[in-house]
């Protein structure tokens, strides 16, 4: 499949706050319980459209669990989008964003766009941090926030999408400088079909067909 | 005569302190030289005597017969001969070390190799000369690490590993056997030479980091014929004659080569003053271009001159040459090709087929019928190989890339035994890629031929090991009897699954291999107790007092969140409350119990899931799992260190192995090795189905070649992926997504083969590769084994 661009997200918070499940209802649009725990990291793509044009979503589920991140710094490397997710039922997970905040810093690039995600939230019955908690921290750190559902997959498209749209939208705006693939964006072929059409590699060639 | 050539070769003032040793040298020769005189004719006189002489019957340089040539002097008439050697004679040109009597005629220090491209690669060593007897042998032993006296190259030679060094090391090349040297004086930099022999080996280049490449030429000169060539006056041609009698009559005119030890003077060279960098800056000009014009004889021959061209090239593939030979090796040993058995060790070598005509059967390896245990062998060493001067260049693409060009070449091979006697030696076919050639910059990226090679190198997959087999392992008391062949029946073919119940708790070192029935019995009776009291421990604690306990909490509520995200895709753990589940549960947190300290940690889940599937005992289950965490334990630190340090053993294990990833893996900033890391966490789980994974895990955990098998294994997946990765320019996002994606599409078999042969080539370079504590190694004890982290998590 051909693409205007193709963004690199990650998906980052604390092991068990779903973001396996977000991904999953995203990709295949199902809601999956038994997923295994994810070791390291797992890849998910789809194809969006913004402003009529095609975008590829690449997107990197990583591992939450606190030991392994080491190695999962590694993975914020020229990541175009982050989505930061906790689990509403959960407040510990909550507590825990301004450490992920932190590494998403230090490892990822300055512009990257921060989605914060308040998951579970079909759980309202066992929620322990309230939505305007979420609003606040989301306010005072600069990202974008809603709450989402894995399991009703409600809000799922929309936090994927809307995090797309502001990515995009620091394209036209010329934040980034697209032929400089670590800000986690590469330029395709837009619209023209073809074997290689967005082909890893080379697809920076092709910058001036869509700019 | 010999005076142009000496002048020659003593403009720089390195020499001139040598060229006052050299006239001692000479003198105490004269009378010395009488004793090579041995067996003459009454009335007779050896005015020369040379060793090695050679005459090829054939097209083949690998089919000679050398001999010593003498001229003997009997009243008026001079008569030539040539005698050929016997085996004891020419044996004695494979001795490494230096030979009792052998003097050492020219040392430098601080010669260098650069097996990469990367000026900061660099391998530095002793250059000597070593006369022994009428021969002069050059060697060239690089400095072990630390011992390496300079600042400027001991950061630098540690960066490289062990088997680069003994890859390099020239022990012992007779002087003679050298065709040409070529000098090459760059602008800026260090001089160096290109030392072909007429085998076709190329040498890697030398660098002079201290000078004396002068010394070193005016050296062999006083030894052997050394000539200019005429078409380049930078390259010195051995023993280059049109003919036998003018090699004859030239070599009278050499009359220092019947020369004999003179052992006082072995350290003079090196205490000779070293003057820095002195040729650093000479750019050749100064050669007298037009002496070989001198000798009568020398015609220029462009063919030839062309043809060392292309065969000094092969200086710079040295190190892919190598590798391939030591894959070869392999090969053939798996072929029985070579003889081990320890008979043979203490004969002396039958290398010289060829080279005499004089072996005895004994030597004809194709006896040997019986591939001995490649642990027992006795580690062979490809000490130098070379390439076949007739050899193809042809443009040809790949991959939609254009590569350079193309060689088909044989390979020289000579192995040696440890105590550098020669084995074997022959010809091999092989074939190898140039993808780019830069300014002194050789990189190969790909070998067909060689990847079509791992399709057949290790040992041929056993069928599984059945219940009747297994049972004749044991003796009348239930032990096992031989505990390293059913280690290693398993490492090549693994267990039935019926019987893995009984083998996999040996494996992992539950039961002890030599333990009775009865014996066994009771610590099975004795460990279901203490499980059970373990249990409890966490049973115990009520609801109250977890409201008090924290850390008590947070691991269960993890363990509990995790038991229900494994595996349960497979019937054994699928469908809501299933109590296998629960069994998961409770073996990880009464684990976390019994090591506190490091608790419960994502992975465990994963390395849990199969042994208690295939024990279907919740006690047993339990010691085997705590069996299995003694070894891979520290993989699961807080610090990651156990993983991060198997991470760098395979990054070492892949410059070791496949030195054309490593470099393409450095240069793309992928050397942290991290898109291998659930490959080695949970020891290849995901990337296998049940039974094949179950299949691999037997296989590992037989620790038959090594404790580390699983790098191997790494190093083998790698390795088969590598043209796709270096072909398609993957990045370190695009690798990892590739890695990511192998799931599922590995071939168990071939892996485990390709693994195996690679083990087995490492040898002690591969495990030098693994810093010792490495997972899966048991722990080195101290006090506290899992450190502890100050952090709010578990
Ligand atoms: N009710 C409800 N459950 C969810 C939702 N999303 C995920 N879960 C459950 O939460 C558990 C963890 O979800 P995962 O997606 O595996 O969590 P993760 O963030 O990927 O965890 P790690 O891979 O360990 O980092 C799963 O067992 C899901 O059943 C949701 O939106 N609603
Ligand atoms: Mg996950």
């Amino acid at each position: 499949m051909s693409y205007a661009y193709l963004f690199k997200y990650i998906i980052i918070g604390d092991t068990g706050v779903g973001k396996s499940c977000l991904l999953l209802q995203f990709t295949d649009k199902r809601f999956q319980p038994v997923h295994d725990l994810t070791i390291g990291v797992e890849f998910g793509a789809r194809m969006i459209t913004i402003d009529n044009k095609p975008i590829k979503l690449q997107i990197w589920d990583t591992a939450g669990q606190e030991s392994f991140r080491s190695i999962t710094r590694s993975y914020y490397r020229g990541a175009a989008g982050a989505l930061l997710v906790y689990d509403i039922t959960r407040r510990e997970t909550f507590n825990h964003l301004a450490s992920w905040l932190e590494d998403a810093r230090q490892h990822a690039n300055a512009n990257m766009t921060i989605m914060l995600i308040g998951n579970k939230c079909d759980l309202a019955h066992r929620r322990a941090v309230s939505t305007e908690e979420g609003e606040q921290f989301a306010k005072e750190h600069g990202l974008i926030f809603m709450e989402a559902s894995a399991k009703t997959a409600q809000n799922v498209e929309e936090a994927f999408i809307s995090t797309a749209a502001t990515i995009y939208k620091k394209i036209q705006d010329g934040v980034f400088d697209v032929s400089n693939e670590s800000y986690g964006i590469k330029v395709g072929y837009g619209g023209i079909p073809g074997p290689s059409g967005g082909r890893d590699g080379s697809a920076s060639q092709a910058g001036g067909c869509c700019s | 005569m010999q005076e142009p050539e000496l002048h020659d070769l003593s403009d720089d003032s390195d020499y001139a302190a040598s060229q006052q040793q050299r006239e001692l040298r000479i003198m105490s020769r004269t009378d010395s030289g009488k004793r090579s005189g041995d067996n003459d004719p009454d009335g007779a006189e050896v005015v020369f005597v040379k060793d090695n002489v050679t005459i090829h019957p054939t097209q083949y340089a690998s089919e000679r017969i050398s001999g010593r040539l003498r001229l003997i002097k009997h009243g008026a008439l001079l008569f030539m001969e040539l005698r050929i050697m016997s085996r004891t004679d020419s044996g004695k040109r494979s001795g490494d070390n230096d030979p009792d009597g052998a003097e050492v005629v020219f040392v430098k220090d601080n010669v260098t190799i650069h097996p990469t491209q990367y000026a900061s690669e660099r391998i530095s060593g002793r250059l000597r000369l070593i006369k022994h007897g009428a021969l002069l042998f050059m060697t060239w032993i690089p400095y072990k690490e630390k011992i390496d006296s300079t600042t400027h190259c001991s950061s630098s030679n540690t960066k490289l590993s062990e088997i680069d060094r003994n890859l390099y090391t020239i022990r012992a090349v007779p002087v003679t056997d050298i065709r040409s040297i070529r000098r090459h004086t760059p602008t800026f930099g260090w001089q160096y030479l290109i030392i072909v022999l007429s085998s076709g080996l190329a040498f890697p280049p030398l660098y002079f980091y201290n000078g004396g490449v002068r010394e070193f030429l005016a050296t062999i000169k006083q030894h052997v014929f050394l000539v200019r060539s005429v078409g380049d006056s930078n390259v010195f041609l051995v023993n280059d004659f049109q003919d036998p009698l003018q090699r004859s009559l030239s070599s009278l005119e050499l009359p220092r080569a019947v020369s004999i030890s003179n052992t006082s003077t072995p350290t003079l060279a090196s205490s000779a003053p070293q003057i820095e960098n002195s040729e650093r800056i000479d750019d050749g000009s100064s050669s007298i271009s037009q002496y070989g014009g001198r000798h009568g004889p020398k015609i220029h021959d462009p063919a030839r001159d062309l043809s060392i061209q292309v065969l000094e090239k092969f200086s710079l593939v040295t190190k892919f040459a190598r590798e391939t030979t030591t894959h070869l090796l392999r090969e053939i040993q798996n072929d029985g090709f070579l003889a081990n058995d320890t008979k043979k060790q203490s004969q002396p070598p039958s290398n010289d087929n060829h080279e005499t005509g004089l072996n005895d059967a004994q030597s004809v390896p194709n006896e040997i019928s019986v591939t001995p245990d490649p642990l027992e062998k006795p580690l062979n060493e490809v000490l130098w190989l070379g390439c076949s001067n007739n050899l193809e260049l042809r443009a040809c693409s790949f991959d939609g890339k254009v590569i350079d060009q193309w060689y088909e070449l044989s390979v020289y091979i000579r192995l040696y035994y440890l105590d550098g006697r020669v084995l074997n030696e022959f010809w091999k076919e092989t074939h190898f890629e140039e993808a780019a050639t830069r300014v002194g910059t050789f990189e190969l990226v790909n070998s067909k031929e060689f990847d079509k090679l791992t399709l057949v190198w290790g040992q041929p997959r056993q069928p599984p090991l059945g219940s009747e087999e297994w049972a004749t392992f044991f003796d009348a008391e239930g032990r096992i009897m031989d505990s390293k062949s059913l280690r290693k029946r398993i490492f090549y073919g693994g267990v039935e699954h019926q019987i893995r119940n009984e083998v996999w708790k040996f494996l992992l070192g539950y039961h002890e291999y030599d333990s009775t029935y009865a014996e066994r019995e009771y610590l099975a009776s004795v460990k279901k107790t203490d499980y059970e009291t373990l249990k409890s421990q966490w049973q115990s604690i009520s609801p109250a007092q977890a409201r008090r306990f924290t850390k008590f909490r947070e691991r269960k509520g993890l363990i509990e969140k995790d038991v229900v995200r494994t595996d349960r895709s497979a019937s054994f753990y699928d469908g809501d409350d299933n109590p296998n589940v629960t069994l998961l549960l409770n073996i990880l947190l009464t684990y976390s119990f019994y090591n506190f300290d490091l608790g419960y940690c994502q992975g465990m889940s994963d390395l849990l899931s199969p042994i208690l599937f295939v024990m279907k005992d919740e006690s047993e289950s339990f010691w085997c799992f705590v069996s299995l965490m003694e070894r891979l334990g520290p993989n699961f630190n807080r610090d990651q260190n156990g993983m991060h340090s198997q991470l760098f053993a395979l990054s070492k294990l892949v410059e070791l192995l496949d030195s054309p990833l490593h470099n393409y893996f450095r240069q793309n900033d992928c050397l942290n090795y991290f898109f291998c890391f659930r490959w080695v966490l949970i020891q290849f789980k995901r990337e296998f189905d049940f039974e094949k994974m179950m299949r691999l895990w037997e296989v590992l955990w037989t620790h038959y070649l090594s404790e580390h098998f699983h790098l191997y294994v790494c190093v083998a997946i790698l390795k088969k992926h590598r043209s796709k990765i270096i072909g398609e320019q993957m990045d370190f996002d695009t690798l990892l997504k590739f890695i990511n994606e192998l799931s599922g599409h590995i071939d168990l078999d071939v892996t485990i083969r390709d693994a195996e042969a690679l083990c087995i080539c490492a040898g002690e370079n591969g495990a030098a590769c693994i810093p010792p504590g490495t997972p899966a190694s048991l722990p080195i004890e101290t006090d506290l084994l899992y450190p502890l982290q100050d952090d709010n998590e578990i």
